[in-house]
């Protein structure tokens, strides 16, 4: 992608198309302009789906008065409608600039079960633990993979390298959830390791939340096992993809010289090969998180884990449609916006995608 | 065959050097007994088709061959002079230890792989590279390593602020080889082998290096082994030429001799085949055959099933690397007559 | 006796640029046959596959309940356990598999051929295109999937296979498209495309001669990956009970023991653990296989000369 960086802005423009200027030719700008379209465009087509399905949120909950209270139709419709608060014969449109219009401010509306809470409450409540849990588990396993990768790399076709790379096949071929009832069928009832208090929820209930040791010793001692599920998920992943990067990085000439120039090899290691063969695994770092965070409705919910995973559960379970909408929102913005950081941090690794001459 | 022995002003010496590479076929035997010497100041031009065994003899001096290759016998000698005390200091490459072999390299014996378009590491500036290497054998560094560089890379015709700080990948192919050629100087080593330095280059470029080695010769003190396929910028450069064929020397001498008064047949085809401006079109001329399977290698002169003096002798035993003269020697059993009965045989079949 | 003077000719300047596909299958066949995990594999996978659909034929379905038999233990005459009312587990997870492959051999069929279809096709297309095409992929890759499913999956009825198996590749083939067109591009700028390319071979010839035969491993592989995806989605879906239950199969045995709290209880172990077993299993036969097509597909990843 080049990129001429325009010298002054032409004589006699207003400020509008000077700004306009900039943006085109700031290649930061323009990626920060295409994150937020992205994210609008995505926005607007779960909008869509959500609504535009059939069984809409209103036939359901007036099915369920109509049964669990013996309401008449119109009189369950009435009701309806008061309960969720919206006005749902509106047309879709004005639905949606409605939504939108809310969106900006910050409100995503109610949830339809629990009419006092709002969605983004819910959510701010719940987002935390899963980003906790899921980061922590994120960076741990891509260290541990990195490292393991390159070292099997190195010593490849010992009994180290066969062991690893089948373990690895094994991990990463078996579904994360699977892994996660082995797990905890292995680790709290075959072998009874772990009190099964420990491997539900993610904090017990009775201690305070706030910078004490006991709370802090208490989430990370349920964060453990949840989070050696979703390392053993991804970190088969991340060894063999820099397996297979190290060895094509170590055929590379500018290794052979290297050697020639009589570096040490622990230069060599690290400057040469480690730096270069990581490279392409960087950017993959933003995927994990999405698929790790998508994998999270699944995990949360055998550790009962109180993340935004079991939310998007509870809510697609009761139809909850602003709660589902604003939970899907959520992650994918935080997909977006880990996607966004990846590339940053790859344009720092790698001097080749620089732009010469434009902004860092 | 008795060892020629190693003369005080010889920077390298090589006797009997043999290697192999383990394929799935079988053995590759890439260097069957070759033995030579290079002189202080001295260019010697290593002239080979691809799989002659040039390649894998550099790999060689330096220990850097791949994982499935072994040196099975020979001696790899490298003689410096102290400057100060006339002291002759004698390393046998083959016999060093890891860390004396990375002090070895570089410091004493540079090697410029073919094609550097991919020689440097993509993520470090020129600058981090030389310092790297600087600081790995404990020379210069800071103000007096960037001077130092500065110089070199004069030396070689490039600009020091437009490179000094920038990426590989900024700099053209052309450039890249020229780096490489001025990094290899910066711990002035004794000998420096360069690799077909020029075959991944334009034509133009080509040029370009080819006059900056001229330049580097005349004003610094360094023997090179130039390494090619290709005979015109040997006979540039060069002060003695070895023809290499199916992993031995067939024919080492002055470049003088070897263009004017080649004597082994394989030598003969390859100058002929060079063509010349002044020549016609229907004047190309080829070596008929292919170069044979280094696994399964034919009997007695390894030449033989191409060459056109080809007698029963030639089938069965192989010639050795003989001295005909007091700077020429010739593997062939016919040297004697070869360059009459090419220059008949030619007459022949016009 | 030839001497040193010849022309070359023509003819023999332009060797055959190509391989034929059957050279390249049957070299692909021999090297899957030579990696040992790839072999094993494609046993495995072979087995389970006729296990079943032939099984069927052969054991038959229990019906009824023994209340007797609860969460017992593997025995002679329950080989792998029995279930919380009392029926066996290894004639449930005999029975069980059909629905799960076929809705993943659907899915990696479809989602194979549209990536390849759009992949191949944006990629040689070039320009604004191609460029347009792969905007919509990165929007397509930026929302999670599953998620998404689990969204879809309650509000659409997927009673049919079929029906499962397009939504499941509506969603998936984003990610292979892009591989797709990584390698076409990749191959593209290979020599002997150009070669072709400046012989003046047609497009047919060049995109069913030159590349498709070298991508076969390639494809074979993503077509292995979609399966493997598929497998995760749709049990996925089904243990969280998203899905319909139309018949028993793995995820539905999972999902009723999980559901009954088997997981806290030792004895149902097996009944939880059984099926588990089989999806991974059969997921690890599917990856294995992968392997030794990906030891064909990187040549660097062979140990041999």
């Amino acid at each position: 992608m080049s990129e001429m960086v325009v010298g002054s802005e032409p004589a006699g423009q207003n400020g509008v198309m000077r700004i306009l200027g900039k943006i085109a030719t700031n290649f930061w700008l323009r990626r920060i302009l295409k994150m937020l379209f992205i994210t609008w465009i995505v926005i607007s087509i779960i909008f869509f789906v959500v609504r535009l399905m059939p069984g809409s949120p209103t036939d359901v909950l007036v099915q369920e008065l109509m049964v669990t209270r013996g309401l008449a139709y119109d009189e369950a419709l009435n009701q309806a409608a008061q309960l969720i608060g919206i006005k749902l014969d509106e047309p879709i449109m004005n639905q949606y600039f409605n939504y939108m219009g809310n969106l900006l401010k910050g409100d995503l509306g109610k949830s339809y079960r629990n009419t006092t809470n709002t969605v983004v409450g819910m959510i701010s409540e719940r987002l935390p633990w899963t980003l906790f849990s899921v980061g922590i588990s994120l960076i741990v396993s891509f260290i541990i993979g990195v490292t393991l990768g390159m070292i099997i790399a190195y010593r490849r076709n010992t009994w180290l390298d066969h062991l690893l790379t089948s373990l690895s096949a094994v991990l990463d071929a078996i579904p994360g959830y699977l892994t996660a009832i082995l797990v905890f069928v292995l680790l709290g009832v075959v072998l009874k390791w772990v009190p099964i208090s420990m491997m539900r929820g993610s904090r017990s209930p009775g201690i305070e939340p706030g910078l004490t040791w006991e709370f802090i010793s208490d989430i990370f001692m349920h964060l453990a096992v949840p989070g050696l599920v979703y390392v053993l998920a991804t970190v088969g992943n991340w060894m063999l993809r820099m397996k297979s990067n190290t060895l094509s990085t170590l055929g590379e000439d500018y290794v052979t010289v290297a050697r020639a120039r009589g570096l040490p090899d622990s230069q060599i290691i690290t400057s040469y090969v480690g730096r270069n063969a990581s490279l392409p695994v960087v950017t993959n770092l933003a995927i994990s998180l999405g698929v790790l965070m998508g994998g999270s409705i699944l995990i949360e919910n055998i550790f009962t884990y109180q993340g935004i995973g079991l939310l998007l559960l509870s809510a697609v379970n009761s139809r909850d449609y602003p709660l589902m909408q604003g939970v899907f929102i959520v992650t994918t913005l935080a997909v977006i916006i880990a996607n966004f950081l990846a590339d940053l941090l790859y344009g720092w690794l790698d001097p080749r995608t620089r732009i010469p001459g434009g902004n860092q | 065959m008795s060892e020629k022995p190693i003369s005080g002003n010889a920077v390298l010496s090589v006797r009997n050097l043999t290697i192999e590479y383990r394929a799935r076929r079988g053995k590759v035997q890439a260097v069957r007994n070759v033995s030579f010497d290079v002189q202080r100041g001295e260019v010697l031009a290593l002239i080979g088709e691809s799989g002659s065994g040039k390649t894998t003899v550099s790999l060689g001096l330096v220990q850097l061959l791949p994982g499935n290759a072994s040196i099975t016998a020979g001696k790899i000698v490298y003689q410096r002079r102290d400057s100060a005390t006339g002291q002759l200091k004698i390393t046998s490459v083959l016999e060093l230890k890891p860390s004396e072999l990375r002090a070895f390299r570089w410091a004493e014996c540079a090697m410029v792989f073919q094609s550097a378009l991919n020689a440097l590491n993509p993520v470090l500036k020129i600058s981090e590279q030389f310092g790297d290497t600087a600081a790995a054998h404990g020379y210069l560094h800071g103000k007096a390593l960037a001077e130092r560089s500065a110089d070199l890379l004069k030396l070689v015709r490039l600009d020091p602020d437009r490179v000094w700080k920038a990426y590989p990948h900024e700099l053209s192919g052309g450039m890249r080889q020229r780096v490489l050629i001025a990094l290899s100087l910066l711990l002035e080593p004794q000998l420096i082998i360069m690799d077909e330095p020029t075959t991944a280059l334009d034509i133009l470029t080509q040029r370009n290096i080819m006059d900056v080695l001229n330049a580097l010769r005349k004003q610094l003190d360094f023997s090179l082994i130039f390494i090619s396929h290709d005979l015109s910028l040997a006979a540039e450069l060069a002060d003695r030429v070895a023809t290499m064929y199916a992993g031995i020397i067939v024919e080492l001498s002055s470049v003088h001799t070897i263009f004017m008064n080649p004597h082994h047949p394989y030598t003969i085809g390859l100058i002929n085949a060079v063509p010349t401006l002044a020549g016609t079109k229907d004047e190309l001329v080829s070596i008929p055959g292919q170069p044979p399977d280094l696994i399964d290698l034919p009997t007695g002169c390894k030449f033989h099933p191409r060459c056109p003096l080809v007698e029963e002798r030639c089938r069965r035993e192989e010639p050795p690397l003989e001295d005909i003269a007091p700077n020429h020697s010739v593997a062939c059993w016919r040297w004697r007559d070869a360059r009459s009965a090419l220059k008949a045989y030619e007459v022949k079949t016009q | 006796m030839n001497s040193f003077r010849r022309i070359a000719t023509p003819e023999e300047g332009q060797q055959s640029l190509h391989s034929s596909f059957w050279v390249e299958a049957g070299k692909t066949f021999r090297i899957l046959l030579r990696n040992r995990s790839g072999f094993i594999g494609l046993v495995l996978l072979v087995s389970m596959v006729v296990i079943t659909f032939l099984g069927p034929l052969f054991i038959k379905a229990e019906d009824s309940a023994d209340v007797t038999m609860i969460y017992k233990g593997p025995s002679w005459e329950h080989v792998l356990g029995t279930d919380y009312s009392g029926r066996d587990n290894l004639i449930q997870l005999v029975y069980g598999g059909q629905d799960i492959m076929i809705v993943a051999f659907l899915t990696g069929i479809i989602t194979t051929v549209v990536a390849v279809i759009i992949g191949s096709f944006s990629a040689f297309v070039g320009g604004w295109v191609d460029s347009l095409l792969m905007e919509i992929v990165n929007i397509w890759l930026t929302v999670p999937h599953f998620p998404l499913l689990a969204v879809v999956a309650v509000l659409v009825k997927l009673d049919s296979p079929w029906l499962l198996a397009m939504l499941l590749s509506f969603l998936g083939w984003a990610g292979q498209a892009r591989m797709v067109r990584a390698q076409v591009l990749t191959l593209r700028r290979r020599e002997y495309v150009e070669a072709a390319v400046g012989l003046g071979m047609g497009t047919p010839h060049i995109l069913f001669r030159e590349l498709l035969p070298n991508m076969m491993s390639f494809i074979l592989i993503s077509l292995v990956f979609a399966m493997t995806s598929a497998i995760y989605q749709q049990t996925g879906l089904v243990f969280l009970g998203l899905v319909p239950f139309s018949s028993a199969n793995w995820g539905v045995m999972l999902s009723m023991a999980y559901a009954r709290g088997a997981m806290y209880q030792p004895d149902a172990a097996w009944n939880l653990l059984t099926p588990v077993a089989a999806i991974a299993l059969f997921e690890l036969s599917l990856v294995l296989f992968s392997r030794s097509l990906d030891e064909l597909f990187n040549p660097r990843l062979r140990t041999e000369v």
